[in-house]
C-alpha cells in the first residue's frame, strides 16, 4: 500500500513539475469553453427569434380596447408585430416577408359594446402553416378581448365607469387563470424553462465538453511519465525492491486519477463561480460522474502509458483519442443535434456518457438518480481499460 | 561457511526470431566480503546473468539438471521477497528519474526499499556524503554529467545497506576521475564487509578489484579463479603482436613453425602470438621473415595478464571478440 502511494506520489510531482503543461491543461478548456459557449450562442438567439412576422395598422389607436388588443397580440409568444402604412405592409405578406397583416378598423373599440361589432381584417397566406397560425392565435386574442367586454356588459350593464373597473378585471382574469388552470400553468412553465435557461447559458454544453476533452488531453503528461519509467529503466530497478508489478500499476493510476479528478474540480468550480453553472444543484450526481469520468479515462492513460512504445506515441496516441472521444462523444456538437445512428456511435465512447451524464444534471436539471446509468458505463471503461493495461503490463 | 551469492547451472534462450542461447550452464559462489568479477566482451551474457540474479528474467527450466540462485541462503526462486531484501542493483544502464533532484530520487527509491522515518533521512544523508554530491542534491539528474548520474545510479542501490551489491560496468563511459573514485568506492564497500558481484570487460578493472574472477564467453564461464591463478593457466607466455608490409597470413605457417610460438592468430592485420620467452623467440621471428622477404613493420610485447589469458582461452583478443 505504501509503495503504490510512494509511486503515486513520485508521479505527481513528476507531472506537476512540468507546470506548463499543467497550466495548459486549465487555460485550454477555459477558452476553448469560452468558444464553442459563444459560437453556440448565436444559434440560440436566432432559435429564439422564430416568432411570425405579423404587420398592424391600427385606425383606432384612441381606443382604449383596440389598445388592448395590440398589446395583448404584440404580447403573444407566436406573433412579433410590425407596424407601417397599409399599403406596405400588404405588400410584404404577399412577397411573403411578413406572416400576415392586421388592420383594426376606426371605431373598432366602441363596436364591440354594441351587438354587432365590426369585422378586424387580416391580410393572410392562406395556404401556409405560419399563415394559420398567425390567424388562429389573433382570433384568439380578439376573442378574449370579446369575451371580457361580454362580461362586463352583463355586471356593469349601466356602463360608466363601473363598466370600465368590470372590464379590466376580466382581462386581468384572462393573465392569471382561475385555480382550476394552475396545474396545466405549472407544467408549461417547466418546459419553458429549459429553453430559458439554455438561452440564459450557452455554456451548458461547452463547458463539460471542453472539460472531460481536456481530461483526455492531459493522458498526453500522464501516460508519458509511465512510459519514461520504462525506458529510462527505472521500471527494472522497481522490480528489484519489494513493489509488486500490480502495486506499480495501482500506484500510477491512483496518481492518473487524482490528477484528472483535480482537473475536473478546478473546472467545474471555474463553471459554477464564473459561467453559473449549475454542477453544485445536485452536488452528489456531479461528484458521482466526475469520479467516474476520471477513473475511466484515468484507465485508458495507463492503457495507453503502458502500451506506447514512445514518449512521441503517447503522446499522439492521447491526440488521436481526444479528437475521436471529443467529436464522436459529442463534446464538440451536442449529440442531440445529430441523428440516431450517430448518437448510438458516440455512446460507445466513454466521453458520450459522461456529457450525458453532466448534462443530465446542467441543463435538464435531475439529480443523483439520473447518474447511476452514466456512472455505471463509465465504471465499465474504466475496468476494461484497466485490465487490457494490466494484461499489457504482465506480459513485457 | 555459506556462500553469500550462490549459482548453480543459469540458462537462458531469448527467442524473438532466431533463438540465442546468452547464458549457458552457469554455476558459481562467491564468499561473503568478497569482490568477484565476471569479465567478458560485449554479449558474452553478463547483465542477462545479473539480470537473472535480480529476479528481473526467469531462468530457463534447466533441462540439464537443477538450477538455483541462493542469495545469503535465501532462494530466489522460493522466497524472492526474503532473497530481493538483500541485494542492491546498480544496473548497467542508468536507472533514475531525470526530471526529478538527486534528492527526490534517493528518497523515493529508500522509500521503495522500505525505509522510513529517521532512518530514511540519516541513510539519504549517508549516500549523499558517500557519492559526494551532498551540494548538488537538488539539481535535476537531466542536469548531471555521466560520472555524477552514475554516482547516483550506485547510491540507489546501496540506501537500504544491502548484504550483496551487483554492480553492472558501472564504469563504462566516464571519465578516468570519476573511474578511479567509483572503483575506491567498490574498495570501501569490501572493506565494510559487503559482497560484490562486479561486471566489466575492462580487464585492468578485474584485475585490481577482484578476489575472484570469472571469464564469460559466449554465455558461459570458461574459467573462474583468483587473478594469479588465472595468469598461472596461460603459464610464463608472453603476448606478442606483430605488423607486416604483407598479408599477415603469409606469415602464419612459417611462424607457427617456430620453435617456442605456442598459439598465433590474426586480430584486425595484426598478427598475435603467445610464446615462451619472448627475448628467445623474437630473433627467430625476425629471421624467418627476413628469409621470405618480409619486413616486421611493428612490434609489441605484453607480459602475462587477464588479456593473454583470454586469447589463450578463446583464441581472441577480449576487446573486440
Ligand atoms: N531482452 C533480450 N532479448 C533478446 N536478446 C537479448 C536480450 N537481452 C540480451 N540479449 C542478447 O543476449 C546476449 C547477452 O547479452 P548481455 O546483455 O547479457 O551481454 P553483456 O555481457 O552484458 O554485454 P555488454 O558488455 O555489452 O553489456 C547478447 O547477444 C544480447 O544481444
Ligand atoms: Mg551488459
Amino acid at each position: 500500500m505504501l509503495s503504490i502511494l510512494n509511486i503515486a506520489l513520485k508521479d505527481l510531482t513528476q507531472i506537476v513539475r512540468d507546470w506548463k503543461s499543467f497550466l495548459f491543461l486549465l487555460i485550454m478548456p477555459i477558452a476553448f469553453t469560452f468558444l464553442f459557449g459563444i459560437a453556440f450562442s448565436g444559434n440560440s438567439a436566432k432559435e429564439q427569434d422564430l416568432r411570425l412576422p405579423v404587420g398592424i395598422i391600427n385606425h383606432d389607436n384612441q381606443s382604449p380596447l383596440s389598445q388592448e388588443l395590440e398589446k395583448s397580440v404584440s404580447a403573444s409568444k407566436v406573433i412579433k408585430l410590425k407596424s407601417g402604412e397599409e399599403e406596405a405592409l400588404i405588400n410584404q405578406v404577399t412577397q411573403k416577408n411578413l406572416t400576415a397583416a392586421l388592420i383594426i378598423p376606426a371605431g373598432y373599440g366602441e363596436s364591440l359594446k354594441s351587438a354587432t361589432p365590426l369585422q378586424l381584417s387580416l391580410w393572410v397566406d392562406g395556404v401556409s402553416n405560419d399563415g394559420l397560425s398567425a390567424q388562429t392565435e389573433i382570433n384568439v386574442q380578439a376573442s378574449r378581448l370579446f369575451s371580457a367586454v361580454q362580461t362586463a356588459k352583463v355586471l356593469a350593464p349601466e356602463g360608466g365607469p363601473a363598466f370600465d373597473h368590470v372590464l379590466m378585471n376580466a382581462l386581468q382574469e384572462w393573465k392569471n387563470p382561475p385555480v382550476a388552470l394552475s396545474q396545466e400553468d405549472a407544467s408549461l412553465k417547466n418546459a419553458d424553462l429549459q429553453p430559458v435557461s439554455e438561452v440564459d447559458n450557452n455554456f451548458t454544453h461547452s463547458s463539460p465538453g471542453m472539460i472531460l476533452q481536456f481530461a483526455i488531453a492531459g493522458l498526453m503528461s500522464c501516460a508519458q511519465v509511465v512510459v519514461s519509467e520504462r525506458k529510462n529503466h527505472c521500471l527494472q530497478r522497481l522490480m528489484t525492491t519489494s513493489a509488486s508489478r500490480v502495486q506499480i500499476l495501482l500506484g500510477h493510476y491512483l496518481s492518473l486519477v487524482l490528477m484528472i479528478f483535480a482537473q475536473f474540480i478546478l473546472l467545474i468550480i471555474f463553471g459554477s463561480l464564473v459561467l453559473k453553472l449549475t454542477y453544485f444543484s445536485q452536488p452528489l450526481a456531479t461528484l458521482l460522474i466526475t469520479l467516474s469520468a476520471s477513473l475511466g479515462i484515468a484507465a485508458l492513460g495507463l492503457l495507453i502509458g503502458v502500451a506506447a512504445k514512445s514518449e512521441e506515441q503517447a503522446i499522439g496516441v492521447s491526440m488521436i483519442f481526444m479528437f475521436l472521444f471529443a467529436g464522436l462523444g459529442g463534446a464538440w456538437v451536442p449529440l442531440e443535434f445529430t441523428g440516431k445512428t450517430f448518437q448510438a456511435i458516440g455512446h460507445f465512447t466513454p466521453l458520450a456518457w459522461a456529457m450525458d451524464g453532466f448534462k443530465n444534471i446542467l441543463s435538464r436539471g435531475l439529480g443523483l438518480e439520473s447518474a447511476w446509468l452514466p456512472a455505471a458505463a463509465l465504471l465499465g471503461y474504466a475496468i476494461v481499460f484497466f485490465s487490457l493495461a494490466n494484461w499489457k503490463f504482465k506480459t513485457q | 561457511m555459506e556462500s553469500a551469492i550462490f549459482v548453480q547451472n543459469l540458462h537462458k534462450t531469448f527467442r524473438n526470431g532466431s533463438s540465442l542461447k546468452a547464458v549457458d550452464g552457469v554455476s558459481f559462489e562467491v564468499a561473503p566480503g568478497e569482490i568477484f568479477s565476471l569479465l567478458g566482451p560485449n554479449g558474452a551474457g553478463k547483465t542477462t546473468t545479473i539480470s537473472m540474479l535480480s529476479a528481473l528474467l526467469k531462468p530457463d527450466n534447466g533441462a540439464t539438471g537443477a538450477n538455483d540462485i541462493r542469495i545469503m541462503g535465501r532462494s530466489l526462486i522460493t522466497e524472492p521477497l526474503a532473497a530481493k531484501a538483500m541485494i542492491g542493483v546498480v544496473p548497467q544502464d542508468i536507472a533514475l528519474y531525470q526530471d526529478l533532484s538527486a534528492l527526490e530520487n534517493l528518497i523515493f527509491w529508500a522509500k521503495m526499499y522500505g525505509l522510513k522515518g529517521t532512518l530514511l533521512k540519516t541513510r539519504v544523508a549517508e549516500v549523499l556524503d558517500l557519492i559526494g554530491l551532498t551540494d548538488r542534491a537538488n539539481d535535476r539528474i537531466s542536469k548531471y554529467s555521466g560520472g555524477m548520474k552514475r554516482r547516483v545510479n550506485i547510491g540507489v542501490a546501496l540506501l537500504h545497506q544491502p548484504k550483496v551489491i551487483y554492480m553492472d560496468e558501472p564504469t563504462v563511459g566516464i571519465d578516468p576521475q570519476s573511474r578511479r573514485s567509483i572503483l575506491d568506492g567498490v574498495i570501501a564497500l569490501k572493506n565494510q564487509g559487503m559482497t560484490v558481484l562486479y561486471t566489466t570487460h575492462y580487464m585492468e578493472e578485474a584485475q585490481e578489484l577482484s578476489d575472484r574472477i570469472a571469464i564469460m564467453d559466449h554465455g558461459k564461464i570458461i574459467a573462474n579463479d583468483s587473478h594469479e591463478n588465472l595468469i598461472r593457466l596461460v603459464g610464463q607466455k608472453t603476448r606478442i603482436s606483430l605488423s607486416i608490409n604483407t598479408e599477415p597470413e603469409t606469415m602464419i605457417e612459417p611462424w607457427k613453425a617456430c620453435k617456442g610460438v605456442s598459439t598465433i592468430a590474426i586480430e584486425e592485420s595484426k598478427i598475435n602470438l603467445l610464446v615462451d620467452d619472448s627475448n628467445k623467440v623474437l630473433p627467430r621471428l625476425f629471421e624467418t621473415a627476413a628469409a621470405k622477404d618480409v619486413r616486421i613493420t611493428s612490434v609489441e610485447i605484453q607480459e602475462p595478464n587477464l588479456e593473454t589469458v583470454f586469447l589463450h582461452l578463446t583464441g581472441r583478443a577480449l576487446r573486440d571478440a
